[in-house]
């Protein structure tokens, strides 16, 4: 790290400390420049504050009682529970891990505990056994928008890859397992393509420069670790696309763990999984307080759990609800994102 | 007295650095190129079954679906350099076969491997390759990354069938 950095870091640390409040470090820093003034401004436009609920990344398997649909079902008890209540639930991929039916159906039954109501994007583990066949039919289309109270929501499809089983002739189970490999270098970098780009460029084309965006994606906007696909391929043209708004929000899940970052206008938040937590990647981060503790192996809540994000005049500050204690003190009060 | 001592040790240390260049002029290297390379492809034949075990193909190893990998993608955070250290979880002293057990035992609830067997030699041999060229540390609480793969580099051209991109 370099002495700037480290003493950046040291600045916003010390910061996050004085003032009990890790939201005013990052204000003060400058990583959220503007947010603040933008959504006063659209509070009179009529922004209402609100909050929504984000769980993500359950892995369900086809084994009944397996420790990760209590887990799923921990976290939409945790979602349920939040005072003041969610307007909404968003889940941001990998409802099954190896892509089956039984594994989806599984995952809408125990989601259906959800008092609000829920939203849905795919993961690479949803889709590759049948190409999103299933995933269609019980979840509707992968690409969406919707306003709400003022703020517009973008969901992407990111776990798009290019055709790597018609000439290695692969089975659909063989196309699965090659996508459920973190590491496996066959599969290729994930994107959006062509025509969630097109849907993008039309979606937000009539909005005005001050409406706060929330894109949601399974894959991060940003060049994390493209080894584990940390990355969405096309990110560069989704944030041109993007560069006119005063500020976009961007959460996506596939991490399993926490993790902030600011390019131009655009700040992204990952999110804690319910399965099980991954270890960051040998990359020097822009902002390495956003990483949570390492996790312990013995505890099996530990690094998971699921998360809420407020919206008001404020900005939006995306909070950590850890099943256990896994979050640093400068977690603990949320990420202005 | 001393000084004397000292000129017959420098004279005996003279010698003895002739004969061991004169022997290392004679000597003959242990193996030939075709034996190494061919050492090295049993190695990374056993490493690619350690990468395989890692990615759940032994199914005696888990019983609810989950693999090494699933925790430990490129074998992260399992830092072979830093064993035998002390293992909360086991409670003494432990080289690293015993902590891959640990994880077959608790996390995937599977039945634990020989520690002599091939497929823990395997698994060892997976997990120390990926971490080649680390500085070996026994004890060491904090995380090294594995041999490092450059961020924003992307996938290898053809896939090396290690886990690796170089």
């Amino acid at each position: 790290m370099s002495d700037a950095n480290e003493l950046t870091r040291r600045r916003f640390l010390g910061l996050a400390g004085q003032a009990g409040l890790a939201t005013f470090a990052v204000s003060a820093i400058g990583v959220n420049t503007g947010l603040v003034e933008v959504l006063s401004a659209e509070t009179k436009n009529g922004v209402q504050p609100f909050r929504f609920g984000i769980i993500t990344d359950s892995h369900l398997f086809s084994i009944d009682n397996h420790k990760f649909d209590k887990s799923l079902a921990d976290a939409v008890k945790q979602v349920n529970a939040l005072t003041p209540a969610v307007d909404f639930v968003m889940y941001t991929g990998d409802i099954a891990q190896n892509g089956r039916e039984d594994q989806l159906v599984k995952g809408k039954k125990i989601l259906s505990g959800l008092k609000a109501p829920l939203k849905v994007i795919p993961g690479e583990h949803d889709w590759y056994l049948d190409m999103g066949k299933v995933w269609n039919g019980l979840f509707g289309k992968e690409t969406w928008s919707f306003d709400h109270k003022g703020v517009h929501f973008i969901g992407l499809n990111s776990i798009l890859v290019r055709d790597f089983w018609t000439g290695a002739g692969m089975t659909p189970l063989e196309r699965m397992s090659t996508m459920e490999m973190l590491e496996s270098p066959i599969a290729g970098p994930w994107g959006v393509r062509d025509a969630q780009l097109e849907f993008l460029r039309k979606d937000v084309k009539k909005l005005s420069a001050s409406t706060p965006v929330v894109i949601f994606t399974h894959s991060p906007l940003w060049d994390y670790y493209p080894r584990w696909n940390f990355q969405t391929e096309d990110a560069p043209e989704i944030r041109e696309i993007l560069s006119k708004f005063d500020h976009v929000t961007a959460l996506h899940g596939h991490v399993h763990q926490t993790i902030y970052n600011k390019i131009g206008n655009l700040s992204s938040a990952g999110a804690l999984s319910t399965s099980w937590p991954w270890p960051y990647p040998p990359v020097k981060l822009e902002y390495p307080g956003s990483q949570m503790n390492q996790s312990d192996p013995a505890n099996t809540k530990d690094g998971m759990g699921s998360q809420s994000v407020s919206i008001d005049a404020g900005g939006a500050t995306a909070t950590y609800e850890p099943f256990a204690n896994s979050l640093t003190p400068f977690l603990k009060d949320g990420l202005k994102v | 007295m001393k000084m004397i001592k000292n000129k017959v040790y420098l004279a005996v240390g003279a010698v003895s650095i002739g004969l061991l260049g004169a022997v290392s002029l004679w000597a003959r290297p242990p193996f030939t190129d075709a034996q190494l390379a061919n050492q090295q492809q049993e190695l990374l034949e056993v490493v690619n079954k350690g990468r395989d075990l890692w990615h759940g193909s032994n199914p005696d190893m888990s019983t609810n679906g989950l693999a090494c990998g699933n925790c430990h993608p490129d074998a992260a955070a399992s830092n072979p350099q830093t064993f035998p250290k002390w293992v909360s979880e086991i409670g003494s002293v432990a080289p690293l076969r015993d902590m891959i057990n640990w994880c077959i035992v608790h996390p995937m609830d599977g039945k634990a491997l020989d520690v002599n067997s091939a497929d823990m030699v395997a698994l060892e041999a997976y997990a120390f390759y990926l971490y080649r060229g680390q500085s070996i540390q026994p004890g060491l609480a904090m995380p090294t990354p594995p041999d490092p793969v450059k961020s924003g580099v992307g996938f290898p051209h053809k896939p090396s069938g290690i886990g690796v991109d170089k």
